[in-house]
């Protein structure tokens, strides 16, 4: 799953992706027509949407042995609430929950199905990461990411105090807030900075919008990066 | 105005339209309280060398002074040792009976003013001296009900001959307790609780009970934490050996 | 209208909070040090996880039996020669108490820190009816006499700096006070100390209830609620009835966890469990105890959306680690209850269309939620809200129709690709190094102070073709 913001914002990502894990062994399709999960309608209240859009997606992946998807918030959304979205409809809300099985976050999909702890991949210089809300505390994840980030050959992983605080993006809200959305972003980014890291990574488009937009305006030397750009840096721009 | 019962129906009818959110229960409870508090008073004659250490530990950890005593007798010299060090005169006192001991007498010869709590229903001329008395004294004595291990706090039962203020007003507070008194956990504070309020007419003459933790303190004002508010300045734990 | 003046609409005061250098470095001191006090205390502190899940099913329990527990806690309190009194609004719980000061003569009371006596503004009627209310606990006396209102729920006075709170007890008490906390504790004890002594009525919250022994119980750190219930003749507590706990066992479970979740205490410095008016026999205590019981909403909610709401403990954890809280503070918020609970409690108290702006205070982290000693689900409430105002079609038409718009996108992929050729063509004029730096008209509230990334050349869907073959 490839999610809106991967598709028009971050393609690379999605390339970075696919190329991993064919390194992996695993054969990669792509469901055409796929927009978006529908977590920003959720957010906001517009549940009768949500659910629409839910259920399209449940049928756009119904034959999907699993559905790896670069983005926790995306992944939290099929997993955790689409279930529930779908309750109202015995087949559709069973067909949800099969899905919700069957679909991770990448880290976790490599970490958890292919039971790798590392692709053998290269990076040089110092990374350190940034716990994606929906990842953290809807997903429980937090070592995943890490496990893959510490085993490149010449990368040093270094914590970021505050790691799990919020990023500011919150969907609609950084745009319906955005003082208050930028305002807890140059916090997180003044934390970024002071690890001396080269580059800042996260599991979540929307985390790299809002990190990597800051630090794009402060002329920062840090590089917002995905994951799958870090562990297959072909897919770097 | 609305009655009770207009209350409790508008209630009713609320919980009526709905079963809640999970299956849930309250914690089960000792069906007989006296028995489980004096099982937890057979253990504690075994283990109060361990609840006493971690009280000191814990005590201490909250800025709290600790003493000992090698017996009752022993506790006014003490006493007076600390009034002495804050150049203090004037000591309030639970009275004799529910302290142990009779400070007025033993330290009324020697320089200070110990006002102690009458055991009997005082009249309303005797509640407003001891007021005045309470108000200017530097030092209170009292005993405690219970010493808690897991987290260093007396506990005092308010009553007869041990007014609520002795503890609260003077700058200075002293607890003097035994071997007896103390309990490891906040879940044996609670048996005992149970226990003391299934029959209180029997054991509580009054109706405050205080859990005490440390000096009174605040950091309301930048996070600075500072102590002697309203309450104790210093609190001091006396540990009476050979109760 | 000022940006912080409370008329202004939420999202200008959240700007002027921001504004506000010293209350951004007070807030950030502050809930970064009650962050870590209460992480330590719970990494110290194995079972506290266990406690937090019986402390939720406690209250849980308690909510199904709840007009039982309410009755055996009246019955016992007046057992105990204590006055019940139930108030279903908040104006009914303040005229009760200006009854009580009419018919007993009172005319000066001394509180001790009650966020149920600040939800119906009694300070007010109080002073309006000539009666002398005191604050004593040390923050709500400052902004008491500052006038204004509680900053967070138990640090009322965290947005002051010490140079103020001199300057503030230097004009309004007279004489000229050092910038240092220990002094200026020191003129407050001394000048509260009078206040105790003299008051005719003591005024209390309450933390927990317990129906089983009919006590009343005060969780405080500055010695005021043990003045405040046992100098003055008369005592008064005001609590909202889902404060109630059905035994002594119960109370311990929520003892463990609470002071640990607001302050990283063991135990606070006092718990007082208070049983009615004093007993024969008893040198101090009031002649009269009075409970006021007060719904003010929140019996609406036992089968409403908020009902998990009415666990809280008012332990304030959730406003520690709320990003939003932590860059604003309290008093943009425009409500009695600030923070991730307060938009609930606002909802409670005031209904839902009181917090269409506020629902979407939050960007549903989570951290909220992580913290809470009963395990509160706010993120979930939060979007429920959400629903309601736009079910309700109280979020503006402009919001609702751009939604729209979205969810036909999602559903239309041939809209979906359209729209990225589109927005490709469109932001030509404005695209740098592969980047938006400024845009116009509502992406401007993004690009103001972020760069936003072009839509790409090719978006995945379009590599795909090239992709496909491995």
């Amino acid at each position: 799953m490839i999610t809106c913001l991967g598709d028009m914002f971050f393609p690379e990502v999605g390339v970075a992706m696919v190329r991993l894990l064919r390194r992996l062994g695993v054969d990669v399709e792509f469901p055409p027509g796929q927009t978006c999960c529908g977590l920003p309608l959720s957010n906001s209240g517009y549940h009768a949407d949500a659910r629409a859009v839910a259920e399209r997606t449940v049928r756009l992946f119904a034959g999907a042995e699993h559905v790896v998807v670069p983005s926790g918030s995306c992944a939290w959304m099929v997993k955790a609430e689409y279930p529930g979205l779908l309750a109202d409809d015995p087949a559709l809300h069973a067909e949800a929950r099969a899905l919700a099985a069957r679909t991770y976050e990448l880290s976790q999909f490599l970490v958890e199905v292919l039971k790798v702890s590392g692709v053998g991949s290269t990076f040089s210089g110092t990374l350190t990461y940034h716990d994606s809300c929906h990842l953290l505390r809807g997903l429980g994840e937090s070592r995943s990411p890490r496990t893959l980030l510490r085993s490149l050959e010449h990368g040093e992983l270094v914590e970021l105090p505050g790691s799990d605080e919020c990023c500011g993006f919150g969907g609609s809200f950084s745009v319906r807030l955005p003082e208050v959305s930028t305002a807890i972003l140059d916090k997180k980014l003044v934390s970024v900075e002071a690890t001396g890291a080269d580059c800042l990574v996260a599991c979540d488009a929307g985390c790299l919008m809002q990190m990597g937009g800051g630090l794009f305006r402060r002329g920062s030397r840090v590089r917002a990066l995905h994951l799958a750009q870090v562990l297959a840096p072909e897919g770097l721009p | 105005m609305t009655t009770r019962a207009a209350f409790l129906d508008d209630i009713r009818r609320e919980m009526a339209k709905t079963r809640g959110l999970f299956e849930a229960s309250t914690s089960p409870r000792p069906a007989a309280p006296q028995e489980a508090a004096e099982a937890v008073r057979r253990e504690m004659l075994e283990r109060w060398p361990q609840a006493l250490e971690r009280f000191r530990e814990e005590f201490e950890r909250v800025a709290g002074v600790f003493h000992r005593a090698p017996s009752l007798e022993a506790v006014p010299a003490l006493i007076g040792e600390i009034a002495r060090e804050r150049q203090a005169k004037r000591i309030l006192s639970w009275s004799p009976e529910a302290l142990g001991v009779d400070l007025g007498a033993r330290l009324g010869g020697e320089g200070f003013v110990v006002t102690s709590a009458p055991d009997a229903d005082p009249p309303e001329s005797e509640r407003a001296r001891h007021r005045e008395e309470a108000a200017a004294a530097e030092i209170g004595v009292t005993g405690a009900d219970w010493a808690l291990g897991e987290t260093g706090t007396l506990i005092l039962v308010s009553g007869r001959g041990r007014p609520r203020s002795t503890s609260l007003l003077p700058a200075t507070h002293v607890a003097v307790f035994g071997a007896p008194q103390l309990l490891e956990s906040l879940e044996q504070v609670g048996l005992m609780l149970e226990a003391l309020h299934a029959d209180p007419s029997a054991t509580m003459s009054g109706a405050v009970i205080n859990f005490i933790t440390g000096p009174s303190r605040t950091a309301d004002i930048e996070l600075t934490l500072t102590r002697g508010v309203h309450g104790p300045k210093d609190v001091h734990a006396v540990f009476v050996e050979g109760r | 209208m000022s940006e912080t003046s409370p008329g202004a609409p939420f999202a200008a005061r959240a700007r002027g909070a921001l504004k506000d250098a010293y209350l951004q470095e007070a807030l950030g001191i502050a809930t970064t040090k009650f962050i870590g006090l209460r992480r330590e205390s719970f990494e110290d502190f194995p079972q506290g996880d266990a406690l937090r899940d019986r402390a939720r099913a406690i209250k849980e329990a308690t909510l199904q039996q709840l007009d039982r527990h309410l009755e055996r806690l009246a019955d016992n309190i007046e057992r105990l020669g204590g006055r019940v009194h139930w108030a279903a609004t908040g104006e009914e719980a303040r005229d009760i108490i200006l009854r009580l000061c009419r018919d007993k003569g009172v005319r000066m009371a001394v509180k001790s820190k009650s966020m149920a006596t600040e939800e119906i503004e009694l300070n007010e009627a109080l002073e309006h009816a000539g009666v002398k209310p005191v604050e004593t606990d040390l923050g709500e006396y400052i902004i008491q006499l500052a006038h204004e209102k509680p900053s967070h729920i138990i640090a009322p006075a965290i947005h002051k700096t010490k140079g103020q709170v001199a300057d503030l007890f230097s004009q309004e008490l007279g004489g000229h006070f050092e910038a240092d906390p220990e002094v200026l504790t020191k003129v407050a004890r001394v000048e509260l100390r009078q206040k105790f002594l003299e008051a005719d009525m003591g005024i209390t919250g309450a933390n927990f209830a317990v129906a089983e022994t009919g006590t009343v119980v005060l969780v405080t750190n500055e010695g005021n609620g043990r003045m405040v219930t046992s100098l003055p003749r008369i005592h008064v507590a005001v609590m909202g009835m889902e404060k109630v706990i059905p035994s002594m066992t119960d109370l311990m479970v929520f003892l463990a966890i609470l002071a640990r979740s607001a302050t990283g205490q063991k135990l606070s410095s006092y718990t007082t469990l208070v049983r009615g008016p004093r007993q024969p026999g008893e040198m101090e205590g009031p002649e009269e105890f009075h409970l006021i019981l007060m719904d003010n909403g929140r019996t609406r909610q036992i089968a409403g959306t908020l009902r998990e709401a009415l666990y809280c403990l008012r332990c304030g954890a959730c406003l520690n680690v709320c990003p939003v809280y932590r860059q604003i503070g309290g008093h943009a918020y425009g409500h009695t209850y600030p923070g991730p609970i307060g938009i609930l409690l606002t909802a409670m108290l005031k209904g839902a269309p009181s917090v269409k702006e506020l629902a979407h205070a939050s960007s549903l982290c989570g951290a909220c939620k992580d913290v809470c000693p009963v395990r509160i689900d706010i993120p979930r409430m939060l979007v429920e809200l959400r629903e309601r105002l736009d079910t309700e079609k109280i979020a503006p038409w402009t919001e609702r129709l751009l939604f729209g718009m979205a969810r036909r996108i999602m559903m239309r992929p041939s809209w979906f690709r359209r729209g990225a050729s589109v927005a490709r063509l469109a932001q030509k004029p404005f695209v740098r190094h592969g980047r938006l730096r400024a845009l116009p008209l509502f992406f401007g509230k993004w690009t103001a102070t972020r760069d936003l990334p072009a839509v790409a050349e090719k978006t995945f869907s379009e590599r795909w073709r090239e992709l496909r073959r491995p």
